[in-house]
């Protein structure tokens, strides 16, 4: 996986946070643990926001004590009374071969929600110039990308004129 | 030896293609005649249909998936299959067949109905059903549908786009059924309890209100439409001889089930026809769309844009 031939602006590790994205488009990589803290910063700049969701991840407002049970059982109403979109709940739930993590994100439903802002969870496979592709066959414009630290993207792409 | 489904995974990656490759403004548009856009307008509407809950049928067996990296393989096939229906909808836009806005056409009651029952049943289908449905349907699409169209156009647009969707598709067939040889070699108890899982009756009359009258309308739509009906028995024929080849696929309950249904439904003799899948033509016909309620939003990510900003 590379970042190929990508022109905008790329951010990784943490450099997101307190960044600021006005008047961009921006496309944020990253399995939804990630997207979950990222998302939000990003959206309370930037002109628009697609969010590529890796993988999907168990999302509470705050983080929970006790058996990893308990913590899915919350989660599982979290999503349910902030998403009413059935299908777009069924894109953020966990499958079975999924990570088995459990991650903290009080506004991440509630940015996904707002117009300026998809989610996206077709599989990215190619970045062009100026944006990136996915495998339902649609380039999607970016003005700038921001990687999450566990993206397959962030782990194996040895940037072309981007420095780390 | 045991197929190596990482290795596919990895070609199906490399092949990646996008609507974005194609230039949709080359010259071939006006190989479209007006008689000839009357005639495949409604054929390039339940194509592009057929491909779009083809995709949603693979989101379901995502979920159910024997392992991760077929379950990756499914992620995959499930944006092609939206991808094929995005190529099919950028086709209709550059031959004139969709109104102003580029909106997509109207599916029929049955399609609505395929829909309802995806949205509502999808996920709880057994792997087995399911997996031996989807290659079933392909086999159709691929043998008979798609190589009726190419017969019938000569845009080279279309041929080009086709060259893309056919190569996907030859990955998809072939995954298709080494995943049944997979299913099928295991052990029989878990198909037994597939099986029982397969008759649960609100399921059961669900499949059967909604495929049963499905097939035959598409069939008779395409018939209309001068699809020759020896290319449907070539694809059935395919998937049976197909599948036959495999070693463990015969053990499938539900491959028999539907290599019979298929039989019946290419045999417009047979006795089914007249006392099934017709009546429930004309009685699904009747059923109002608003009592199925709105569909689920995927429908709404359709789109004939290479671009989206
Ligand atoms: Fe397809
Ligand atoms: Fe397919």
């Amino acid at each position: 996986m590379t970042l190929g031939e990508f022109q905008g602006e790329l951010i990784r590790g943490t450099a997101w946070l307190g960044h600021d994205f006005t008047g961009q488009r921006v496309a944020v990589i990253a399995p939804g643990r990630e997207a979950a803290q990222i998302v939000p910063e990003v959206a309370a700049t930037a002109l628009s926001v697609k969010v590529f969701q890796e993988e999907p991840d168990w999302v509470l407002p705050l983080p929970v004590p006790g058996p990893r049970a308990v913590g899915v059982a919350m989660a599982r109403v979290f999503l349910r009374w902030q998403v009413k979109d059935p299908w777009v709940r069924r894109l953020l739930t966990p499958d079975r071969f999924g990570s088995r993590r459990l991650a903290p994100g009080l506004g991440y439903f509630a940015t996904l929600r707002r117009p300026n802002c998809k989610l996206i969870t077709w599989p990215v496979y190619a970045f062009a110039a100026a944006g990136v592709r996915t495998a339902e066959g649609v380039e999607h414009r970016a003005d700038c990308v921001v990687l999450g630290p566990s993206s397959v993207f962030a782990r194996t792409a040895t940037p072309e004129g981007h420095p780390a | 030896m045991s197929y190596d489904f990482a290795a596919m995974l990895q070609t199906i990656k490399d092949k990646q293609w996008s609507l974005a490759d194609i230039d949709w403004d080359a010259p071939g548009a006006e190989t479209m005649t007006d008689e000839l856009r009357a005639k495949m307008r409604p054929f390039m509407a339940d194509l592009v249909w057929i491909e779009h809950v083809g995709a949603r049928g693979f989101a379901s067996l995502a979920t159910k998936a024997p392992t991760p990296e077929i379950q990756e393989i499914y992620r995959y096939f499930h944006a092609e299959e939206q991808k094929h229906a995005n190529a099919e909808l950028a086709l209709m836009k550059r031959w004139g067949m969709l109104d102003e806005d580029g909106t997509m056409p109207e599916p029929n009651i049955n399609v609505k109905l395929a829909i309802k029952v995806l949205d509502d049943f999808g996920d709880t289908l057994p792997l087995s059903g399911l997996a031996t449905l989807i290659p079933l349907l392909e086999c159709a699409l691929d043998g008979a549908l798609v190589k009726f169209l190419l017969e019938e156009i000569s845009d080279p647009v279309c041929h080009q786009v086709f060259r893309h969707i056919n190569s996907d598709e030859s990955r998809h067939i072939t995954v298709d059924f080494q995943v049944l040889e997979l299913i099928g070699a295991s052990a029989p108890h878990t198909l037994l309890i597939e099986t029982i899982g397969n008759l649960k009756p609100q399921v059961i009359i669900g499949l059967i209100v909604v495929f049963v009258p499905l097939i035959n309308k598409m069939r008779d739509n395409i018939v209309a439409m001068g699809l020759p009906e020896q290319k449907l028995y070539n694809a059935v024929k395919r998937f049976v001889t197909v599948g036959g080849r495999g070693k463990h696929t015969k053990r499938i309950p539900a491959y028999h089930v539907l290599k019979s249904q298929a039989a019946m439904v290419i045999d417009r003799s047979h006795p089914y026809h007249r006392y099934l899948a017709d009546p429930m033509v004309k009685v699904t016909s009747l059923v109002p769309a608003r009592l199925l309620g709105k569909p689920q939003s995927w429908t709404e990510e359709i789109t004939h844009e290479p671009v989206a900003s």
